[in-house]
């Protein structure tokens, strides 16, 4: 591509985009991947696990109260049922190939934060915040998809609300003898993320 | 030929290098117009091709291991490898990869202090330019080639009974040592010899002869109440920096209620982080510094009625001017004063000096007491005279196979070429280096040892210390710890850590009663990573046996010990440690008495005397070691090249200081060019005006101008060993053959600090100890509180504060680098330092004073202060900089949009702009980048966080544990890494948090504090011990 074209075709480019900025709504949905369902290596369904057998999530997932990251589980954590359980099906020959050939299975990311943003399982856990409200109702879908926004719109919301803080006018906390370090839970402060 | 190409060559390669600019920079010719349609361009393009983020993988593991959880670090005790000082480390292990050390503060010598050079071996790590297999000929080659090889040759040589030589850098590591010598065994002539391009082995020779002990003494400077120090840079280079700065802090803390200082006297010629930390810096020529160790040794002689006096009726120190002799007299004074708890140290490698040195300190009665020979150190080991000797056999042809560990005199021997021609000559020639350095090019064989972060090693940095080194990482490459090469070709089998086991087992269980079973025993010394043994083993280490030969250890400086003379002149009964604070535990044994040999000064003395006349009055080149680069060994390491030298403020450099009136007197300013000879030998490199040092001084910087470091080091500063010599019986960094010749180059240096001084300004408060010691009644209370136009900010948990100790730091910059690891603070290069935007979020500023004659120097750390009425907050016109609930200036980096308005209106200078999108184009040096901490990018503001990352995941943890965060749990990896604990951060709203109690200590100020910003950082006042004020008046 010559330069002039490029320039043609970057002004077309911006104009255009300018005009699609200016719809509001699509400006908003852009990175927001909220019902990304993409197909897994393997036909792992969470409704079968989580939701028939109600194996509970901390068991493959035991990453999530202790760290920041819930974790996959390792290919052996699958075997320690499979290796009686429905052993022959094709499904599960991947796992034991895996093993096998040492060779890790490499699932596709549905539910991704930006970089910029970090998220700490282990302290939501702990806090008692259910799984599925982040994550959807993980225990109906047979293939995962992302069932939140992930936006920062929708953590900020959630951490305005656990913050038993009451506010003045102005919107500065109003120090009273009650409000113990225990009673303030989730900050807005842009670092407890951002860092 | 440092002339303008030479530069444009360095643009050159830098712009290939891994710090360039992005394809975008301001000197490119593209036409602002053509620049904003394509950037429009590039958005839109952006904008629609990122409705959907590109797929990612998870990859879990197949089998996971017990101990790690993704997300959750792990932290390994370890030792340090980055010199033989052997600091204890943490090492933080984030899923699998190092990413930070910190100092261990359960190490009894380090105490948690860790030095710039530690920080950046996690940079050296993940250095994509270390080998990557072993080389034959140059040529790839597998280790069954290479080890079939080499072992067919040395087999050749054994039945032949050719001489082997191994040559090493000197390692405190017992068991690698034990390897060589088990190695060098099976030869009818092997020889270990230690090398180390800037030697120490002085002290040692001096202490064989004194004290029949071939090692360096273990140093207590906590113990000293008067050090007086001629030359040695013990908080910068000098043998053990962390240890010494650590215990020399310990002297001079009035953090608690205590109201001493130690007195500390330096004579100096060049301006080192030493001398300007002392209380009296009494700057001297070399050949006056030699005359004024000579007086004082006479005046301590005088003073002692020692029978040595007499030797001293011949020396010339009425040559000194009356000033010095005035200082010399009182330094003596002031010793004597406090004899038995002071300490006199050289840092000169001669070993007259140094005889004089231990004369001194035994006539005061300081051995065992502020130094002791009971126990030594291995901390340096080298021997210049072996070495001298193996270039004699290497240029005899003597020599058939030669092996060398970690040294590389091709580049940092004084007389390389020397190296070079009797390296031809050597039969077999083998490298274990980890890097195609100088001398690695010249070899048969390159056989790359393992990074010291792969690798299983052990230490003993001084007798009865022990302490272990574990991977923490497998071997990124196929590298091979270098121990275990030893082993292959010693036809042993085993791993390096079975010997390892295996000896700590047969010679370091047996010494503790605390486990009884091995397997107990090493997983606890593992996880402690240090070990202290009783003391009854320090009797039988380095017991005064008769007969001990050096059969065991025929390596040139262990604790070799000697028949002890027949007429010891003074029997010093040495407390042996029961003092001390390395070798705690009651003695079971009594160590036996270490004897001062009637050693014969006289002749040492007069040769001493001779050369003080030799030099006077003449121009006197010094060479010195850097904190952050020393020997020049880690030069590939970009972190190390740009951190700012504490004094000079020079980056990616070396230079000739010279004072002032030297400059003014040759005409010369900073950046000029000068052609520096000695002989035959003629180096060119820029001159840097240094105030505060000596008239008659050059100071060149040794550890530059390397050629085959690799990307970043090579072509850096110039190679100023060649100005070295070897004189009676060592290494000699100093001479008075020195001629200066200005050319007509001019270079610009890359600093960081332009303004050095104070300039009558309140940035810096000073107290002498006698205002301390009264009570210093203007407090920074007393102001009446300003006014201001911000409403007071609420604080229901938390709010972080910080104080800085002006008194404790001394410029070491540990911390600068610690933060830059810590914060992924990306490097810029010399070219963009020049133009002020080094992105350090920390610095060090220095400034130089001089009142009543009296010439100091101060330094004051200085980051984001995280004001109460933030000047950066106000004039943000996106909201990207704004304060939190817990007091901290936040900086949201997706906010921003880089108007630098909040830089502008910062007091204090502590903003970074991204003026580029500073890429690590290498995949394997992104593994050093710490996931918590966001990676900017270009355009974005940055500063100094508090290390929000480390009170977020502490907040974290209190929380999940359902408790309070204790105080002290947070520790910014700047207060970490501090060997003087100068920086403390904690939470104003506990009120009895060590941080609020400081705030309240009366020689705690702020900076700045006219401008009402009500920083958090505040400050408490330096206090110097100045004369007439005596330690002991409390």
């Amino acid at each position: 591509m010559s330069l002039r074209t490029a320039k043609i075709v970057s002004l077309l480019v911006t104009l255009i985009g300018a005009i699609v900025l200016w719809q509001g709504s699509t400006f908003s949905s852009l990175g927001n991947q909220q019902g990304y369902e993409p197909v897994q290596p393997i036909n792992f369904s969470h409704k079968l696990h989580a939701g028939d057998n109600q194996i509970a999530c901390l068991y493959c997932h035991s990453g999530a109260d202790k760290s920041k990251v819930a974790g996959i589980p390792a290919a052996s954590t699958c075997m320690n049922c499979h290796q009686r359980i429905l052993k022959d099906s094709p499904e599960i020959q991947k796992i034991t190939r895996a093993i096998d050939e040492n060779k890790p299975i490499e699932w596709v990311k549905v539910n991704d934060l930006p970089d910029h943003a970090i998220f700490n399982h282990s302290r939501h856990v702990i806090a008692s915040i259910k799984c599925q409200q982040c994550h959807g109702a993980v225990e109906t879908m047979d293939r995962i998809s992302q069932a939140d926004t992930l936006s920062m719109g929708s953590c900020v919301a959630c951490h305005r609300s656990h913050r038993e803080v009451t506010l003045d006018e102005v919107g500065r906390p109003v120090v009273s003898e009650e409000a113990t370090a225990k009673k303030l839970m989730a900050s807005t402060d842009c670092s407890v993320c951002h860092h | 030929m440092r002339e303008e190409k030479l530069w444009q060559i360095i643009k050159r390669q830098d712009a290939n290098g891994e710090f360039c600019e992005s394809a975008e920079t301001p000197r490119s010719v593209m036409p602002r117009r053509t620049f904003v349609e394509l950037m429009g361009f590039a958005a839109a393009a952006a904008a629609l091709g990122g409705c959907r983020a590109p797929e990612q993988k998870i990859i879990a593991y197949v089998k996971q291991p017990v101990e790690f959880t993704p997300g959750v670090a792990n932290w390994y005790a370890s030792t340090c490898g980055g010199c033989p000082a052997a600091c204890g480390t943490l090492v933080k292990v984030r899923d699998g990869r190092p990413i930070k050390l910190e100092g261990n503060p359960e190490h009894p010598l380090s105490k948690g202090g860790l030095c710039a050079v530690a920080h950046g071996l996690v940079f050296g790590l993940y250095d994509g330019e270390r080998l990557r297999q072993p080389l034959s000929k140059t040529q790839a080659a597998t280790w069954e080639d290479v080890d079939q090889q080499i072992k067919w040759q040395l087999t050749t040589i054994k039945q032949s009974g050719g001489k082997v030589r191994l040559l090493s850098a000197p390692t405190s590591s017992p068991t690698s040592r034990q390897t060589i010598d088990n190695f060098l065994q099976q030869f009818a002539d092997g020889k270990h010899i230690v090398y180390r391009g800037v030697s120490n082995a002085a002290i040692g020779a001096a202490h064989w002869q004194t004290h029949n002990v071939a090692a360096l003494p273990v140093y207590h400077f906590d113990k000293a109440r008067v050090i007086v120090s001629f030359s040695a840079d013990f908080l910068g280079a000098w043998i053990s920096p962390m240890q010494f700065t650590r215990d020399y802090s310990a002297g001079r803390n009035l953090q608690a209620e205590k109201r001493e200082l130690s007195r500390h006297i330096q004579f100096e010629s060049r301006l080192s982080l030493t001398g300007s930390n002392a209380d009296k810096r009494v700057k001297v020529s070399s050949a006056e510094e030699m005359d004024a160790l000579l007086l004082l040794a006479k005046f301590i002689a005088t003073k002692a009625n020692a029978a040595k006096q007499n030797d001293f009726a011949a020396i010339h120190a009425e040559r000194l001017a009356p000033k010095i002799l005035q200082a010399v007299e009182q330094a003596a004074n002031e010793l004597w004063q406090h004899r038995g708890e002071s300490l006199v140290v050289s840092g000169a490698n001669d070993t007259d000096a140094q005889r004089l040195v231990n004369f001194i300190n035994q006539t005061l009665g300081n051995y065992g007491k502020t130094l002791e020979v009971n126990a030594t150190t291995q901390q340096r080991m080298e021997n210049d005279g072996d070495m001298m000797e193996l270039m004699r056999e290497m240029n005899a042809g003597e020599v058939a196979a030669l092996i060398i560990v970690d040294a590389n005199p091709a580049y940092d021997f004084f007389n390389s070429r020397e190296f070079k021609n009797g390296l031809a000559k050597v039969g077999l020639k083998v490298s274990l280096n980890a890097y195609l350095d100088e001398t690695s090019a010249l070899v048969d064989y390159v056989c790359p040892r393992h990074h010291t972060l792969e690798a299983w090693d052990d230490a003993e940095p001084a007798t009865g210390v022990f302490s272990l080194a574990q991977p923490t990482i497998a071997p990124l490459f196929q590298t091979r710890a270098w121990q275990e090469s030893l082993l292959r070709w010693s036809n042993d089998e085993r791993k390096f850590y079975e010997v390892l086991r295996g000896r700590w087992q047969e010679k370091i269980f047996p010494q503790q009663s605390k486990y009884a079973k091995f397997d107990e025993f090493w997983d606890s010394s593992l996880h402690d990573g240090v070990l202290v043994v009783e003391a009854k083993t320090t009797a039988t280490n380095a017991a005064f046996t008769a007969n001990t030969k050096a059969s065991t250890t025929p390596a040139a400086f262990t604790v070799v010990t000697k028949t002890p003379a027949t007429q010891p002149a003074f029997t010093v009964a040495t407390k042996a440690s029961t003092t001390s604070a390395a070798l705690s535990v009651a003695t079971k044994i009594p160590a036996p008495p270490i004897a001062f040999v009637a050693d014969d000064l006289s002749a040492a003395i007069k040769r001493f005397d001779e050369r003080a006349a030799n030099a006077v009055g003449k121009l006197n080149l010094v060479l010195y070691e850097k904190i952050a680069l020393r020997d020049g060994a880690l030069a590939n390491n970009p972190w190390l090249q740009e951190l700012p030298d504490p004094i000079s403020k020079v980056t990616w450099d070396n230079y000739a200081c010279i004072s002032p009136a030297l400059a003014e007197k040759l005409k010369l300013e900073d950046g000029r060019v000068v052609r520096l000879s000695k002989g035959d030998t003629t180096i060119e490199l820029p001159v840097y005006i240094q105030a505060q040092q000596h008239d008659d001084c050059i100071a060149i910087a040794v550890g530059y101008g390397r050629t085959k470091a690799g990307k970043i080091g090579n072509g850096v500063g110039v190679n100023s060993y060649p100005l070295g010599a070897f004189d009676n019986g060592t290494f000699q960094y100093q001479t008075a053959d020195i001629t200066i010749e200005k050319t007509l180059a001019k270079v610009e240096l890359a600093l960081t600090q332009r303004h050095n001084t104070l300039d009558g300004r309140p940035l810096i408060k000073e107290l002498s100890l006698a205002e301390v010691v009264k009570g210093y009644s203007e407090t920074a209370s007393e102001s009446a509180p300003s006014k201001s136009i911000w409403q007071d900010h609420a604080y229901l948990e938390h709010k972080w504060g910080m104080v800085i100790d002006l008194n404790a730091c001394t410029g070491c910059s540990a911390c600068l680098l610690s933060c830059q690891a810590e914060n992924n603070v990306p490097v810029v290069g010399k070219d963009e330092v020049r133009r002020q935007r080094e992105m350090h979020w920390l610095r060090i500023d220095r400034y130089y004073q001089s009142d009543n004659d009296q010439e100091r120097v101060v330094y004051q750390p200085v980051m984001c202060a995280q004001c109460e009425n933030a000047s950066c907050e106000s004039v943000c016109p996106v909201l990207a900089t704004v304060h939190s609930s817990e007091g901290l200036n936040m900086q949201v980096y997706n906010r921003c949009v880089g108007t630098r308005y909040c830089a502008n209106n910062c007091p204090y200078k502590v903003r970074r702009f991204n003026w580029f999108e500073y890429e690590h184009p290498d995949p394997i040096a992104n593994l050093a980048l710490n996931p918590d901490v966001t990676v900017r990018s270009r355009g974005v503001m940055e500063k100094c966080t508090f290390c929000v990352q480390r009170i977020e995941e502490a907040k974290i943890q209190a929380r999940n544990e359902d408790r309070e965060i204790k105080d002290g749990e947070i520790q910014t990896a700047c207060q970490q890494s501090c060997p003087t604990q100068a920086i403390v951060f904690g939470d104003l709203v506990n009120l009895e948090s060590r941080v609020n109690k400081l705030k309240h200590d009366k020689r705690d100020y702020i900076l700045l504090e006219e401008l009402n910003l009500q920083p958090a950082i505040s400050y408490l006042a330096k206090v110097r011990n100045v004369e007439g004020e005596k330690t002991s008046g409390t």
